[in-house]
């Protein structure tokens, strides 16, 4: 099974020890060397939360259950910051080749919701293996151009 | 078919690193050697409105593509400082710029002047052609390499250019591969 991100976005994230709801799943935050999902943002503004992948119980599709409330935190530096805002996603992100065109943005990412891998990104008209990703800053990401 | 840009496209692209995503400099202008009909390195500006000059450079050597909507690099390393470049790139010797100079065929037919050197999209510099502006008032792109001698002045190019001349970079992606072969070059 694999999860997109624009399914999954607005999920209720619900607390594994008292089943309460904490909020509503808005960003994803990829590790883009390990290509692995490594953080989720719960709730949006200045009341956004951060959950670490390694922190649930399991992703589920009509839940993400959080290993337990405690587990949430707010933003402690400047990266987890941007990260609560939205800043660091990669859906919305500008993408350029390797040879240095332009083929964005990123529209969805799909991953693997028992490990949280990144399997794919979605560009406006077509899908690159997630193995294709290259690197992601504030600019751009960077994508290896298929081999012609 | 190949797609092609020409140096003013190139100017005012963000330079961009391969690992981080990030745009670490802009494209100030190119440095073509006639001799060597290619593009040797490109001089940097800071990124931003009115950011002003960076010192480092970007030899050809370093770049990993140039493209339509910016320049590839691995990493930050590649922005090289004027004394650690080759000396060409570094302290380029003036007078090399070909913009304005003639077009001569080999019997003596003028084609025009050089507006703007051609660059193959993907590459780190190889040079595909010239804009010139025509003895007729208008724009045409001719192929490269077509130059047999090169002065501060002036160019002369095999006499089969003149059927070359393309009026837009789409006739002359095609055309390139043409004249290539009709000279025995590949």
């Amino acid at each position: 099974m694999s999860e997109r991100f624009a399914e999954a976005a607005g999920r209720k994230v619900v607390s594994r020890t008292t089943a309460e709801e904490l909020g509503k799943l808005t960003h994803i935050v990829v590790d883009v060397k390990r290509r692995q999902v490594e953080l989720l943002v719960v709730g949006k503004g200045r009341k956004a939360l951060l959950l670490a992948w390694e922190d649930l119980s399991g992703f589920g599709p009509d839940a993400v259950m959080a290993s337990s409330e405690n587990a949430l935190f707010a933003a402690r530096d400047e990266r987890e910051r941007a990260a609560a805002d939205g800043k660091i996603d990669l859906v919305g992100r500008r993408a350029l080749s390797d040879m240095g065109n332009d083929i964005g943005p990123i529209t969805d990412i799909v991953f693997d919701p028992d490990t949280g891998a990144l399997e794919t990104l979605v560009l406006d008209d077509h899908e690159e293996p997630a193995t294709s990703l290259l690197g992601a800053g504030s600019y751009a990401a960077v994508i290896r151009a298929p081999a012609k | 078919m190949r797609l092609l840009v020409t140096g003013s496209d190139i100017r005012g692209l963000p330079v961009v690193t391969i690992d981080g995503g990030e745009d670490v400099a802009e494209i100030r202008d190119l440095i073509y050697s006639p001799e060597a009909g290619r593009v040797i390195g490109l001089t940097l500006n800071k990124r931003g409105f009115l950011a002003g000059r960076r010192r480092e450079v970007l030899p050809a050597e370093t770049i990993h593509a140039i493209g339509a909507d910016a320049v590839m690099i691995d990493d930050e390393s590649s922005l090289t400082l004027p004394d650690d470049a080759p000396a060409d790139v570094g302290a380029p010797p003036s007078g090399r710029d070909v913009t304005g100079d003639e077009v001569l065929t080999e019997g003596g037919m003028s084609l025009g002047h050089v507006k703007d050197v051609v660059v193959l999209v993907g590459s780190n510099g190889e040079v595909a052609g010239y804009e010139i502006a025509t003895t007729s008032g208008g724009t045409g792109y001719i192929p490269l390499p077509a130059q047999l001698a090169v002065s501060g002045t002036t160019l002369v190019v095999p006499e089969a250019t003149k059927d070359f001349i393309k009026n837009d970079l789409v006739g002359l992606g095609a055309a390139v591969d043409d004249f290539r072969a009709k000279l025995g070059i590949s």
